[in-house]
């Protein structure tokens, strides 16, 4: 990668990361330059010490989904006991929620927006990070910082303009509607990282497409698309779970009870005069199943992916 | 394929022709570009520069909920309001309004504190997975496990464990012998309630992401280093933190972007009474708009400031790394 | 074969928008059935089925009207109508708070139902909740439940500690003390909302404003009085310290596991306390009215919830609703409500024998006979809003109760619109 650099001093990032953990723990290695112990070589103290350290912070990680999979399992009111399992577990929660409430429906509408949301998005952020990584057109700047900008903007205000436009062109209450707000908030960060990733890809394959006489959508969907697989398996994991998971403008522009998605549905299980946790966590944990599910396919790439994209901002 | 080279000779020809005949030019040696481009100008041009023009427009009016144009099915009650210049900005940046500079000063330590535990973790967690061990691939699923969880639903949750009397932490601590712990009333544990919510939820992002570059620093460097009789501690100061700069230059500005902006966790973690001081900007903006007296002008009038220090932040951040490039 | 993915993604978006564009205007077909939406705030688990049920009635009863029904959660419902009014695409009937009715009327949402099928039979209502609903001498609501807070207790505890019902808020300190030490039971839950600290302002004479003189009069020295006989029971151990979050659902929570004798709560709580372990036995939840002050009186705020009707609904909308509103608010689906989920009708006709059977109705019943109507202004929703913000801080410790009430007398006045022209001391 053509960014390492060289060591050197006052790297400006060492000061924020001075107290990381990670250095410190690696730090049990003599001082004397001799017996200056190698980046594969540990002491038994400080493989228990790493271990011990990866161990904590995955149990932290785990201990809050592990706790809601079982109030889930304790009944209706068994939250009330949180350290109590008497009565053993029980699958009554899902019973409920899955045959006495739309919870289906709005299973299905929530994976039918955060699914299209994830193929418009990814398309259209490939094309656009495309054009922008290797097209230099007027207005090719000033894109790059739009997309940027995009990122900042406080959604929670530009609601009610929202609300009116997509009232004026009938698009309220329905799945489109939300794909395409949707689509605003995901595809700016998207585009931007598909741009990175396809800095990555060389040029000369773009050289060679063009030689075989392919027009730059020829070259686009043919050579450099099947390369940029990591990339957009990362686009297509931040494009769902932004849909599949958020709550404001789904609040506001949906209304019908068959359109729910599970963000604005999950709220009459859980209010400022209810309570209904043993509800709340079984649909909590049918909803994290497909994003978990998801995020194990594209796993893989996640890695890669993202830093091409990081790196060249 | 003119269009695909970045030939800075052809890029910089002076443009000597009438505007006619360049804007066809142009369009004849970009058309491909625009088009793939369309999209996403459509999406942003319509969903969110006309809002934001909107919302510009409001921040100077005094447009509230009884004042603004209703379509009443066939009666429209055309809106009333009236073009009051600097005032709501004078009203929120005098500090007349009481909210702006405490909740400002929240929103940034809220921001700071929880970019800086992302990075930090992150890194940390990184620099342990980067190494050869057993159950690498193990851990890294479960540590990556919170990404997969959607915001609200892991606020709920946090919000059931926080809970007074019924929440597992309190449980855990009155077997213990110590007293419990008002998490979400008392109002410094409420802040650091949050705070713990959001980075529970954001280190796996910055975690994956510094991973990523730790991968790509050659291992050629390190070796290097090795030879040279370099400490781990200088290994790591001197080849993996600038190896890692790129990485964090960006996580860093993105990671500010968002927790700034981030929403569902305060707003539904804290009822709107109990919230007085963990409020942020993003939050009490929205609360001003759909909140009890609805005044779509003060909300306005928040986004567009929250969004300018944003933008100036990203101009100077940009700035300074840019100069330290050029350092180098 | 890479083109056909991009030809499905364009498929797929193509198929979304054709599928997608449902909303409002599939019932413009002339003369076919009218489809009217109605959107109901109350509980979905234990509420909202009665509610699904009498629909049906009304579809078999009318079969040119169709009704879609919409389950809200209360806390946002008021919002939400207001995103949606302003916009054109409100639902035709809203189950409003007896406190929105006057704000929505002063948006012009609502449309005056005086002369309309919706209020042919208002003379048999209580008269107090039709004054209740009416802006400016025009009727916006038809009141569909009632309510007024009491205080509910667990019979079994006060058994054991020896304890009637108090009937000052002194006794029932003397009765918190006492059920602590004979039982290990806490005394009394208080949500931290301003709503039911109401009871304590009424019982110390106080009023949240005096519409007469145009004052606000939450502040004055009754007020003060009120707030810190809350924030007195809550020092000395007599009420739980409150969560500030989830304070009504830890409240219903330790009350129907029995972990506390007594809540201030509505009838509307009693469905949900009677699926609690404490309640097995339904006749083990008594109901009493509320303490007294030390002034000497009682007093309950009056709730409630009122069915409106959408002003930018057309004509045959408008109609359908209105009857739709007559339906659920007649005497045989009040009953119906009553005894299936122990709500209150609003109309003496709907008292029938099968509702006060039972006897927390017939307790509640007492309690509303006494109950005080809120202050005729519009935004009182908003002014709880404010109150509570400061309530809390001061249940909290973060301010005194004297500067938590000048605070709200402040915001109300700068904030509520109906309020600007009120003094404040």
């Amino acid at each position: 990668m053509s960014t390492v650099t060289e060591p050197r001093k006052n790297a400006p990032a060492a000061r924020a990361a001075a107290g990381a953990p990670g250095a410190a723990g690696s730090g049990s290695g003599g001082t004397r330059p001799r017996k200056v112990r190698g980046r594969e070589e540990r002491s038994p103290l400080a493989s228990a010490g790493l271990h011990g350290a990866l161990v904590l912070a995955s149990l932290v990680a785990v201990f809050p989904i592990a706790y809601m999979v079982f109030i889930s399992l304790r009944g209706r009111s068994g939250w009330t006991r949180p350290t109590s399992a008497e009565g053993g577990l029980e699958i009554s929660n899902y019973a409920y929620v899955l045959s006495e409430t739309e919870f289906p429906r709005w299973f299905a509408n929530s994976l039918l927006v955060a699914a299209g949301t994830t193929l418009v998005g990814v398309f259209v952020a490939a094309s656009t990070g495309y054009a922008i990584s290797r097209m230099r057109f007027p207005g090719h700047k000033s894109l790059m910082w739009v997309l940027l900008i995009t990122q900042m903007f406080p959604v929670a205000v530009l609601i009610v303009a929202l609300y009116n436009i997509l009232g004026s062109m009938g698009l309220l209450d329905s799945y489109l509607g939300l794909i395409l707000t949707y689509c605003s908030v995901s595809v700016p960060f998207c585009a931007w990282m598909m741009k990175g990733y396809f800095d990555t890809i060389p040029h000369e394959i773009d050289e060679a497409g063009r030689v075989d006489g392919l027009t730059p959508f020829g070259t686009f969907y043919r050579l450099i698309l099947p390369l940029a697989k990591p990339g957009l398996a990362v686009t297509a994991f931040y494009s769902f779970l932004t849909a599949w998971g958020e709550v404001a403008f789904a609040r506001a522009f949906l209304s019908t009870d068959s359109m729910l998605t599970l963000s604005v549905g999950l709220q009459s299980f859980i209010g400022q005069h209810k309570a209904e946790w043993g509800y709340l966590t079984a649909s909590a944990v049918i909803i994290t199943i497909p994003a978990g599910l998801v995020f194990l396919l594209v796993q893989r790439n996640l890695v890669a992916g993202l830093t091409a994209g990081g790196t060249k901002g | 394929m003119k269009t695909a080279t970045a030939d800075p000779a052809t890029a910089a020809r002076p443009a000597r022709a009438g505007l006619l005949t360049r804007m066809k030019r142009s369009y004849d040696r970009h058309w491909y570009a625009w088009a793939m481009v369309l999209p996403v100008v459509l999406v942003i041009g319509v969903l969110i520069a006309y809002p934001l023009g909107r919302g510009v427009y409001l921040s100077f009016t005094d447009a509230n909920e009884l004042n603004v144009a209703k379509q009443l099915g066939a009666t429209e009650i055309p809106a009333t309001y009236q073009f009051v210049g600097f005032d709501n900005y004078w009203r929120v940046l005098s500090g007349a309004d009481g909210e702006f500079y405490p909740k400002l000063l929240w929103t940034v330590v809220w921001t700071a504190s929880c970019v800086f535990l992302h990075y930090t973790i992150g890194l940390g967690l990184a620099l342990l997975l980067n190494r050869k061990l057993k159950g690498r691939s193990l851990y890294r699923v479960l540590l990556i496990l919170p990404w997969a969880v959607p915001a609200f639903v892991a606020t709920y949750v946090w919000r059931m464990m926080y809970n007074s009397e019924s929440g597992i932490f309190n449980a855990v601590l009155g077997q213990l012998g110590i007293g419990p712990v008002d998490w979400l009333g008392d109002t410094f544990m409420q802040k650091v309630a949050v705070i713990g919510v959001n980075v529970w939820l954001g280190v796996p992002f910055m975690m994956v992401a510094i991973l990523g570059g730790l991968q790509a620093i050659s291992s050629e460097q390190y070796e290097a280093a090795e030879m040279d009789g370099a400490t781990p501690w200088q290994r790591f100061r001197h080849v993996t933190l600038p190896g890692l700069r790129p990485v964090s230059a960006t996580v860093i500005m993105l990671g500010t972007i968002w927790t700034f902006n981030m929403f569902p966790i305060i707003y539904l973690m804290l009822g709107e009474a109990n919230a007085l001081h963990s409020e942020i900007l993003v939050t009490y903006a929205y609360r001003l708009a759909f909140g009890s007296v609805r005044d779509y002008a003060g909300a306005a009038t928040y986004g567009i400031l929250i969004l300018s220090m944003l933008l100036v932040f990203a101009v100077f951040y940009r700035r300074i790394l840019d100069r330290q490039e050029a350092v180098r | 074969m890479r083109r056909g993915i991009a030809a499905t993604a364009l498929v797929a978006s193509l198929a979304l928008a054709a599928t997608a564009c449902g909303g409002d205007s599939e019932d413009k077909a002339a003369g076919g059935p009218v489809t009217i939406t109605w959107w109901d705030t109350s509980d979905a688990t234990n509420e909202a089925p009665t509610y699904k049920k009498l629909i049906e009635k009304f579809e078999a009863a009318h079969k040119d009207i169709k009704v879609t029904y919409q389950n809200v959660p209360f806390a946002e419902a008021e919002q939400k109508y207001k995103t949606a009014a302003q916009a054109g695409n409100a639902p035709d009937v809203l189950r409003a708070d007896v406190g929105w009715t006057a704000g929505l009327a002063e948006n012009q949402y609502l449309a005056p139902l005086d002369g309309t099928p919706a209020t042919k039979e208002i003379d048999s209502f209580n008269q107090g909740l039709v004054d209740g609903a009416k802006v400016n001498g025009k009727l916006y609501g038809v009141p569909q439940v009632t309510d007024a807070l009491a205080l509910l207790y667990n019979k079994e505890v006060f058994a054991k500690a020896g304890v009637q019902p108090p009937k000052t808020w002194a006794e029932l300190s003397t009765a918190a003390k006492t059920i602590k030490q004979k039982t290990g039971v806490d005394g009394i839950y208080l949500n931290p909302d301003s709503y039911f600290a109401l009871p304590f302002l009424y019982g110390e004479g106080g009023t949240m404003v005096d519409t007469g003189t145009k004052k606000i009069t939450v502040n004055d020295e009754a007020g003060k009085k009120a707030l810190q006989t809350v924030v007195d029971m809550v020092k000395s151990g007599v009420a739980v310290k409150p969560d500030f979050t989830d304070g009504y659902n830890n409240m219903q929570a330790a009350f129907k596991d029995g972990k506390v004798a007594m809540v201030v709560n509505g009838p509307w709580s009693t469905a949900d306390d009677l699926t609690g372990k404490a309640f097995k036995n339904k006749d083990n939840l008594g109901v009493a009215p509320v303490p007294s002050g030390s002034a000497g009186k009682a007093g309950t705020p009056t709730g409630g919830h009122n069915l409106v009707v959408y002003n930018g609904a057309d004509a045959a909308h408008k109609t359908a609703a209105q009857k739709f509103v007559a339906f659920m608010t007649s005497a045989a689906s009040q009953e119906f409500a009553a005894t299936e989920t122990g709500v209150l009708p609003t109309r003496d006709d709907a008292y029938t024998v099968k509702v006060v059977a039972d006897p927390i109705r017939a307790s509640f019943k007492n309690v509303l006979a006494d109950s005080t109507a809120r202050p005729a202004v519009s935004g009182v929703s908003d002014m709880f809003t404010e109150w509570t913000k400061q309530y809390i801080e001061i249940l909290k410790g973060n301010t005194t109760v004297e500067k938590g009430l000048d605070t709200t007398a402040e915001k109300w006045k700068t904030n509520i619109n109906s309020l600007k022209e009120y003094s404040v001391d």
